[in-house]
C-alpha cells in the first residue's frame, strides 16, 4: 500500500515534479513530487515545516520555485515560467485559511466583489440577477442561507463553504477547476469540520478535484482518496486510492514506525496529576457574566488540567479572555491566587501577567504573532524586562535563551533572527506556547493549543503541558478536539448557553460522552455564533 | 499584519529592532548575511558616494569640501534632523503625526513672543515653548488613543489649527526684537569646529537610539507597530505607550522650534510645513537603513545627511531653488518604495 505507485497519466489533472525551493539557509522543498487525479480529494500531509504551505504558495504564484516542473490542463511550465496567472488560467483556485471574506457584507456582495457585479440597464447593478445566481450556487453547495445574509451571521463551516463556492464560482460544467485548501479545518470545531468535509466529499464525488492540507489525521483519513506525504521537503510516500491507517501515515511522516505508534493517541492522564488530591484553588470563577457568558462557576486547582468544550458561541474564548483581563466582566468575579503579587488590583492584562497568568490565544495570526519581528523578539515578548540593564538590552543572552527554547520545543527555525513569518504555521504555534511557558506561569490558559501542529509535536505539547501541571501550574484548556481533551485533562467542563452545563472526569470522561454532551446542546443553543467569538 | 485601524504605517517586515547593532544569527548562511550587511549599509554607502561625487565634480569641488560649507550644512540641517527624530517616534508604533512641523513653528514663535511681547526670561520662555509642544502632543495622543480618531486626519487638523494660531499670535509679522541675545549666540557658536546645535542633535539621537533599541519600552513600541492586538495580549499598555510617543514627539518638536529660533535669531509666522516634509523624507529613508524595514534613530540621521548633502551639492553646482523640493520629494517616494520592497523581499526571501 505504501509503494509509490504512479497514478495512470490519463486522469492526472495536476502534476508537480522535482519542485525545489530554498529560503536563505532553509531548503523548504527538495525535489518534491505531487500528482492529483481528477475527481479525488488528495491529502497533502507531513510534519510541521516540511513544505506543504510552500508547495501551495508556489502553485498560487506567491513564491517562485527554484527548480521543478508543473503540468496542468495539458500544459507544462518550468518553475521559472510559472506564475499566478498561469495557475489561474489552468484552473487552480485557492481558499486560504483566513478565507478572505468580508464579514459585514452579504454573501451576494462577497461573491460579486470577486467576480464583478452583473450590470443591468444603463450600467446599474442588477441585484436581482446577482441574487438569483448566488442563490443557485448556495443551493448547489447546500449552504442553508440566503444571498442577502451577512457573512458574519453564518456558522464557521458555512463561511468556509461560501469561500469555496466563491473560489469556484466561474466553474462551468464542462471544465473542472482544482480547489486547493490549506488547513481548512484547523480552527473549526469538530462537528463543523465534519459538515465542511462532508460537503467537500460530495463535491469530489461529483467530479471536483481537491487538494487539502490538514494535520487532523482522523479527518484526513475519512475524506481523502489519495495521500502524499512530505518529509523535509521531499515526497516520501504517495498512496493512490488507498486506505492507510493513521499509524502508517505517521510512520511515513516521521520515517519510523516505532515513533509513530507512540504518538498516534494522547495517553490518558495518569500519575500524580490525575488523582484527586490536588492543591489549593488557583482560579476561582463565580457567577461570571459578560458577552456570551451568563453566570459561569468553575475552579481550577494547583496541578490540575481542566478542559473546556462547547459549541461555537458557547463562550469558551470569552471565558478565557475575561479571566486574562482582556474583557471586563459584566458581572460575577474572577479570583486568582498565586504567590506572585499582582501589579494592581484592577483586572488588567498586565496585572494578570504579573500575577502569573499566561494565555495562548486561539487566533495566532491576529492576537499572538509579531510577523515582521524576529523569532527572538517573539519569544521574549513576555519577558523583555529581564534582559534590560542600564547600559542596554542583553541581546546576546536573549539570543542564547531564544536558541535554547527553539531546541527544547523542537521549533524548526534556521536562526533566532529570522522574521516570525518565515516559520511554518505549526512552528509559530509552538513558539507562542514557548513564549508563555518560559514564564513558568501559575495559571496557564490555552485556547486551541495544538492548532496547526503536527501529530508528533502534538504529543510533545501534551507532555509539556502535563509536566507544567505537575510542577504546580493550574491549566485551563479550551479545545474543540474531544480526543485531545480526554487525553490531556483531569476533568472537562461543557459550556452551554454561557454556563457550565456538565462536568466529566475519571472513567466518565470519554470522547463519545463529550461529543454527545456537546451535540445535545445543538438543539438548545442558537445556530448563530457571534462573529469572531465562540 | 491585521489591524484595527487603517492608519497604520506599513514599512514591511524585516529584522528586529536591534539587529543593526548585532550580527545575524549563527545559522544564517554567509550569502544572506552578506546581503543583510549590504542592505543595512546601502544608504550610508550612497551618502559617501554623493559626498565623493560633489567633492570631485568641478562645478562644486572648490566650495563643497570646505569646512565652512560642512559647518553651514550641518548647522542648517540640525533643525530638520531633530524634527525627523520626533517624527519617527509615533511612526514606530504605526501612527503618523503631521502636526510636528506646526508644533515646532508654534514653539519657535511662542518662545520668541514670550520674550518679545511679555518680557519673560529666556529660560522660562524656552520651558513654555517645549512644554506647549509636549502638551499639544498629549492632546493628539488622547484624540488618537482614547477616542480612536484617525491619526492622519487628527494631526493634519491640529497642524492647520496651529498654523492659524501662529498667524493670530504674530499678526503675520516676523518677531525680531526683544529676543534674548544669548539664544542666537548659542545658535551660531561652534564647538570643536562644529556648530553647537549639532551636539544637541547628537545628544537627541543617542537618547532616542537608546530609548528605541535598548529599553523594554522601545521594544514594546516596535511590538505595537507590528501587531497592536498581540502586543496587548503580552501585557503591553498599548494606548499609554502610543500616547507617550505623541508626547515625546511633541516635546522634541518643541525643542526643534527653540533650536530654529536660535539658528535664525527671529521667528517667522510660518506653519512649519517646509520643515515637516524633509523630516518625513528623512524618516522614511532612514527606515531603509541600519535596521532595514524599521524606523530607527541612526538611519534617520543618515537619511537627513543624504538628502541635505545631495541638495547642497546640487545648489553649489548651480542648480536652481527648485532642486531642493524636487529632490526631497523624489527621495521620499524612493524611500517609501524601497522600504515596501525591502519588506516584501524579507518576508518572502532571505533567512
Ligand atoms: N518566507 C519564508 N522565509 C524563510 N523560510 C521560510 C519561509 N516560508 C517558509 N519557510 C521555511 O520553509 C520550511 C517549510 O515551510 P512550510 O510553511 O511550507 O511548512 P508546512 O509544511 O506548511 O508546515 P506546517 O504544517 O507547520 O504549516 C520551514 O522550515 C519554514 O521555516
Ligand atoms: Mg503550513
Amino acid at each position: 500500500m505504501s509503494t509509490t505507485a504512479r497514478p495512470p497519466t490519463t486522469d492526472v489533472v495536476l502534476r508537480i515534479t522535482g519542485m525545489t525551493k530554498r529560503f536563505g539557509a532553509t531548503l523548504a522543498l527538495d525535489g518534491a513530487d505531487l500528482a492529483l487525479r481528477h475527481g479525488t480529494v488528495h491529502a497533502l500531509i507531513g510534519g510541521n515545516g516540511c513544505g506543504k504551505s510552500t508547495t501551495i504558495k508556489v502553485l498560487a504564484g506567491v513564491h517562485r520555485a527554484d527548480a521543478g516542473r508543473i503540468e496542468m490542463a495539458g500544459s507544462a511550465w518550468s518553475a521559472a515560467e510559472y506564475d499566478a496567472r498561469a495557475g489561474r488560467a489552468a484552473g487552480l483556485r485557492f481558499v486560504h485559511q483566513d478565507l478572505g471574506l468580508f464579514p459585514e457584507l452579504s454573501i451576494a456582495e462577497n461573491f460579486a466583489l470577486d467576480a464583478g457585479y452583473p450590470r443591468g440597464l444603463a450600467g446599474r447593478v442588477s441585484w436581482t440577477a446577482l441574487h438569483r445566481r448566488v442563490a443557485g450556487l448556495l443551493d448547489n453547495y447546500e449552504i442553508g442561507a440566503s444571498p442577502a445574509t451577512p457573512v458574519a451571521a453564518l456558522r464557521p463551516a458555512q463561511r468556509t463553504l461560501v469561500a469555496i463556492a466563491r473560489a469556484l464560482q466561474d466553474q462551468e460544467s464542462d471544465r473542472h477547476l482544482v480547489l486547493v485548501l490549506d488547513e481548512p479545518t484547523a480552527t473549526l470545531p469538530q462537528h463543523e469540520s465534519r459538515l465542511l468535509l462532508d460537503a467537500v466529499r460530495r463535491r469530489a464525488d461529483a467530479g471536483q478535484t481537491v487538494l487539502m492540507v490538514s494535520h487532523r489525521m482522523p479527518e484526513v483519513l475519512s475524506v481523502s482518496d489519495d495521500f502524499t506525504v512530505f518529509r523535509d521537503g521531499r515526497t516520501v510516500a504517495s498512496l493512490v486510492a488507498a486506505r492507510p491507517t493513521e499509524a502508517e501515515l505517521v510512520a511515513h511522516m516521521t520515517g519510523s514506525a516505532d515513533a509513530a505508534r507512540a504518538v498516534v493517541r494522547p495517553q490518558p492522564a495518569s500519575g500524580p496529576a490525575a488523582d484527586a488530591g490536588r492543591g489549593d484553588v488557583v482560579l476561582d470563577v463565580a457567577g461570571l457574566a459578560g458577552g456570551p457568558l451568563r453566570g459561569v462557576d468553575l475552579q481550577v486547582r494547583r496541578g490540575e488540567i481542566v478542559g473546556l468544550t462547547g459549541l461555537v458561541g458557547s463562550g469558551r474564548t470569552s471565558l478565557l479572555k475575561t479571566v486574562f483581563g482582556e474583557h471586563a466582566p459584566a458581572g460575577g468575579n474572577v479570583r486568582i491566587a498565586s504567590d506572585r503579587p499582582a501589579g494592581d488590583a484592577a483586572a488588567s492584562v498586565p496585572a494578570r501577567i504579573a500575577g502569573g497568568v499566561a494565555y495562548v490565544p486561539e487566533d495566532r495570526g491576529g492576537e499572538a504573532a509579531f510577523a515582521d519581528l524576529t523569532v527572538r523578539d517573539n519569544l521574549s515578548a513576555t519577558v523583555v524586562g529581564r534582559y534590560w540593564r542600564p547600559w542596554g538590552m542583553a541581546v546576546r543572552r536573549e539570543r542564547a535563551d531564544a536558541g535554547a527554547l527553539i531546541r527544547s520545543h523542537a521549533i524548526k527555525a534556521s536562526s533566532t533572527e529570522v522574521p516570525f513569518a518565515a516559520l511554518s504555521g505549526g512552528n509559530q504555534q509552538k513558539a507562542v506556547l514557548a513564549r508563555w511557558l518560559r514564564r513558568e506561569p501559575a495559571l496557564l490558559l490555552l485556547d486551541e493549543p495544538t492548532q496547526g501542529v503536527d501529530v508528533m509535536s502534538r504529543a510533545d505539547i501534551y507532555r509539556i503541558v502535563r509536566e507544567t501541571a505537575e510542577r504546580g501550574c493550574a491549566v485551563l484548556v479550551a479545545s474543540s478536539d474531544q480526543l485531545e481533551l480526554c487525553g490531556l485533562c483531569d476533568r472537562v467542563l461543557v459550556l452551554r448557553d454561557g454556563r457550565v452545563a456538565a462536568e466529566l472526569s475519571g472513567a466518565a470522561l470519554t470522547a463519545d460522552r463529550l461529543t454527545a454532551l456537546t451535540q445535545s446542546t445543538e438543539t438548545t443553543a442558537g445556530p448563530v455564533p457571534a462573529p469572531g467569538d465562540r | 499584519m491585521s489591524l484595527t485601524s487603517t492608519e497604520h504605517v506599513d514599512t514591511g517586515p524585516a529584522d528586529g529592532p536591534d539587529a543593526g547593532t548585532t550580527p545575524p544569527g549563527t545559522a544564517a548562511s554567509p550569502s544572506s548575511r552578506l546581503k543583510g550587511l549590504a542592505e543595512r549599509n546601502a544608504l550610508l554607502a550612497l551618502l559617501l558616494a554623493v559626498i565623493a561625487f560633489f567633492a570631485i565634480y568641478p562645478e562644486s569641488s572648490d566650495t563643497f569640501f570646505t569646512s565652512s560649507n560642512a559647518s553651514v550644512l550641518l548647522g542648517n540641517q540640525s533643525v530638520v534632523a531633530l524634527l525627523a527624530l520626533a517624527v519617527i517616534l509615533p511612526l514606530v508604533t504605526g501612527y503618523f503625526d503631521f502636526s510636528l512641523g506646526a508644533i515646532a513653528a508654534t514653539s519657535s514663535v511662542l518662545t520668541a513672543g514670550l520674550m518679545s511681547f511679555s518680557d519673560l526670561s529666556l529660560g522660562l520662555a524656552i520651558a513654555v515653548g517645549i512644554g506647549v509642544g509636549a502638551g499639544i502632543g498629549a492632546i493628539n495622543g488622547v484624540l488618537v488613543t482614547r477616542f480612536g480618531l484617525n491619526s492622519f486626519v487628527t494631526t493634519l487638523g491640529m497642524a492647520t489649527l496651529l498654523g492659524g494660531l501662529i498667524q493670530w499670535y504674530t499678526g503675520g509679522q516676523t518677531i525680531l526684537a526683544g529676543i534674548d541675545p544669548a539664544l542666537p549666540r548659542f545658535g551660531s557658536a561652534t564647538w570643536l569646529g562644529l556648530p553647537r546645535v549639532v551636539f544637541v542633535v547628537l545628544l537627541a539621537t543617542v537618547a532616542l537610539w537608546y530609548l528605541l533599541s535598548q529599553t523594554p519600552f522601545g521594544r514594546s513600541l516596535y511590538a505595537i507597530g507590528s501587531n497592536p492586538r498581540s502586543a496587548r495580549l503580552v501585557g503591553v499598555r498599548v494606548d499609554r505607550s502610543v500616547w507617550t510617543t505623541f508626547v515625546l514627539a511633541g516635546a522634541l518638536a518643541g525643542v526643534t522650534g527653540v533650536l530654529q529660533l536660535a539658528r535664525a535669531g527671529s521667528a517667522t509666522a510660518d506653519n512649519g510645513t517646509s520643515l515637516l516634509f524633509p523630516a518625513l523624507a528623512a524618516a522614511f529613508l532612514g527606515a531603509t537603513a541600519v535596521v532595514p524595514g524599521f524606523f530607527n534613530a541612526v538611519g534617520t540621521i543618515i537619511g537627513v545627511l543624504f538628502v541635505s548633502v545631495a541638495v547642497s551639492g546640487l545648489t553649489l553646482s548651480g542648480a536652481s531653488a527648485w532642486a531642493s523640493p524636487v529632490f526631497n520629494g523624489a527621495a521620499l517616494l524612493v524611500a517609501v518604495g524601497l522600504s515596501h520592497y525591502l519588506g516584501r523581499h524579507r518576508g518572502v526571501g532571505t533567512g
